[in-house]
């Protein structure tokens, strides 16, 4: 008994001595990010002098200035709101659409099935700038551009390619059997996809929404682009103007503000589902 | 059989329809944009062929966009992959908080653009930054004092800073892949007496392959049409030292405080663009092509 404690205890040691350049580099990195984030999140409660003058401390008092700035100075309330509505609504459409789209062509093979599984994949590569002003021109014609329905059409459409992308190999991945199972026990087609497939790509489901819903929150490129009514701006736009004008007032503080109401929901939202979400990166990949 | 063919057409119409009229549509319509000397929403165009190609090869602001984009795709990525891979490296040993590591990591993936510029334009600013103050502390004067988004310097403070971002997705994506391979070819392995940089590159490497050749794809794909990060990298106006082609595209089409309007020319700017992603994607799938172990 002694004698195999002697041997472990020095093997341990040496274990932990090997693991100390990991843990001191992954620590670091790790450090350097939970620091980053928290001192946002406490400066937005200080007061910009005390910000200018004490980097390192907490606030003094929990100064609630900077958010009554950033709140009132743009409309983040409607922001807030359009972000809510055009997020959500186009996460659900996308879902709606892209997990028929997935399952049919993974699981019924017929001619040409892998080609437009191709055609919708092969979106990924097209650099959506090359698409703003032919785009421009046809919501134009379809009388949405510069309204919320256009930028949810558009934030549908340009998810569609990573949304297959990912469903499609959760599909892929289902064993043959349970279809084969389904369809003994009388299932008609559109129930064994109801019923028994998608439940069980559900983890697909989720991954592939939580990334949606995460990407399009955080976007602004394609409401820069397509949106000039200040009325009609997402949270993330929103930022970008509050940012513009607030470094040129100085006001930062106000704008560390506005950086936490952006940046809280999808912190939270990832502080409950990080393992859903990084689970569900490479079973999309990896399949396909 | 009838009825799978209905279901078959139902389950695929209303994505593609979307599809196809917002995504391949455009796509198509831009090469044809793409050949007219158009400037103005309301203007006429003039046809002028391959006029507008011309133009960007005798373009200095296109070239020095275009040098960014590469420096990002090539410079950036050989960093970001190669910190990630050391990552993998890394987790691959058995260590605790293995999931808290990897969470943060991946962190800064789930946050606005906008927030991550603005967490970087404090830690680079010359007067009170985190930067400034972290080296004043250690009492490093001279490095203090640097001004970190100067001309010459703007683009690695910027990268540095992409990098931070992208190294999270890139290690997520690959040790993923890590992951999947069973523990019993280490233990072979191990009693082969094989050590651990041996097993990473002998094992781990060629097992995850498949799984690399999507990590560069995804990188390649990405880094060619970054526009976010940059443009709101130092504020209203994007310095020229930073832009890339996607940025450029932008400036051409919409213009910043001052619109330009010019749809066809930055329309073929965007054709030259999705070019360069197809010739990328084309060489690495081949540079990538090599047996997949199956197990």
């Amino acid at each position: 008994m002694t004698a195999t404690r002697r041997s472990t205890i020095p093997q341990k040691l040496k274990k932990w001595a090997s693991l100390t350049p990991t843990y001191v580099l992954l620590g670091l990195w790790s450090l350097f990010t939970l620091f980053s984030i928290l001192w946002v999140i406490s400066s937005s409660f200080k007061t910009n002098r005390e910000l200018f003058t004490t980097v390192w401390t907490l606030p003094k008092a929990f100064d609630f200035s900077g958010y009554i700035t950033a709140w009132t100075a743009v409309k983040m309330g409607q922001y807030t709101l359009n972000s809510v509505l055009v997020v959500l609504v186009s996460v659900v459409i996308i879902l709606f659409l892209s997990a028929p789209v997935s399952y049919i062509l993974t699981r019924v093979k017929f001619r040409g099935s892998g080609l437009i599984l191709l055609a919708f994949i092969a979106g990924i590569g097209i650099p959506v700038q090359l698409l703003y002003i032919p785009l421009f021109f046809i919501l134009t014609g379809f009388q949405v551009i510069n309204t919320l329905w256009g930028l949810g059409i558009l934030y549908v459409s340009l998810s569609i390619p990573f949304t297959v992308f990912i469903l499609s190999g959760f599909f892929a991945s289902l064993p043959v059997e349970l279809e084969e199972a389904a369809i003994i026990d009388g299932c008609s087609d559109f129930q064994v996809y109801w019923k028994v497939m998608l439940p069980l790509a559900s983890p697909g489901l989720i991954t592939a929404t939580i990334f949606n819903f995460i990407f399009l929150w955080n976007e602004y490129q394609i409401a820069l682009v397509f949106i000039n009514n200040p009325d009609l701006r997402t949270l993330s736009l929103g930022l970008y103007a509050l940012s513009n004008s607030m470094q040129y007032s100085g006001d930062w503080v106000g704008l560390m503000a506005g950086v936490v109401i952006v940046m809280v929901p999808t912190i939270i939202l990832y502080i409950f589902l990080s393992e859903k979400m990084i689970s569900g990166i490479t079973m999309g990949s990896v399949k396909s | 059989m009838k009825v799978r063919k209905r279901m078959i057409v139902l389950f695929l119409l209303p994505a593609s329809i979307l599809y196809l009229v917002f995504f391949l549509i455009p796509a198509v319509w831009a090469f044809y944009f793409s050949l007219f000397d158009w400037s103005g929403f309301a203007e006429s165009r003039t046809f002028i062929g391959l006029g507008n190609f011309r133009e960007i090869l005798g373009d200095d602001l296109f070239w020095s966009s275009f040098k960014n984009t590469m420096r990002i795709l090539f410079l950036g990525g050989v960093v970001t992959l190669g910190i990630a891979f050391i990552m993998t490296l890394l987790f691959s040993s058995k260590i605790r908080g293995k999931k808290f590591f990897r969470a943060v990591i991946f962190l800064p993936n789930v946050i606005a653009t906008i927030a991550l510029t603005t967490l970087w334009a404090f830690i680079y600013n010359p007067k009170f930054g985190l930067l400034t103050n972290f080296f004043k502390l250690l009492g490093f004067e001279d490095l203090s004092k640097i001004l970190w988004t100067s001309q010459e310097r703007i683009f690695y403070a910027m990268l540095v800073a992409m990098i931070w971002i992208e190294v999270g997705f890139m290690a997520i994506l690959l040790l993923a892949g890590a992951d999947k391979i069973p523990f019993d070819f280490y233990d072979a392995a191990k009693i082969e007496g094989a050590n651990a940089l041996q097993m990473f590159i002998h094992l781990t490497i060629p097992l995850m392959w498949d799984v690399i050749t999507i990590a560069f794809v995804f990188w390649s794909i990405w880094a060619l049409k970054v526009f976010e990060f940059p443009y709101a990298f130092y504020g209203i106006d994007t310095p020229t030292e930073i832009y890339t082609v996607g940025i450029y595209l932008y400036i051409v089409g919409f213009g910043k405080r001052a619109p330009i309007y010019r749809l066809g020319y930055a329309t073929a700017i965007g054709v030259v663009l999705l070019l360069f992603v197809i010739v990328v994607v084309v060489a690495l799938r081949r540079m990538m092509r090599r047996e997949v172990y199956q197990y």
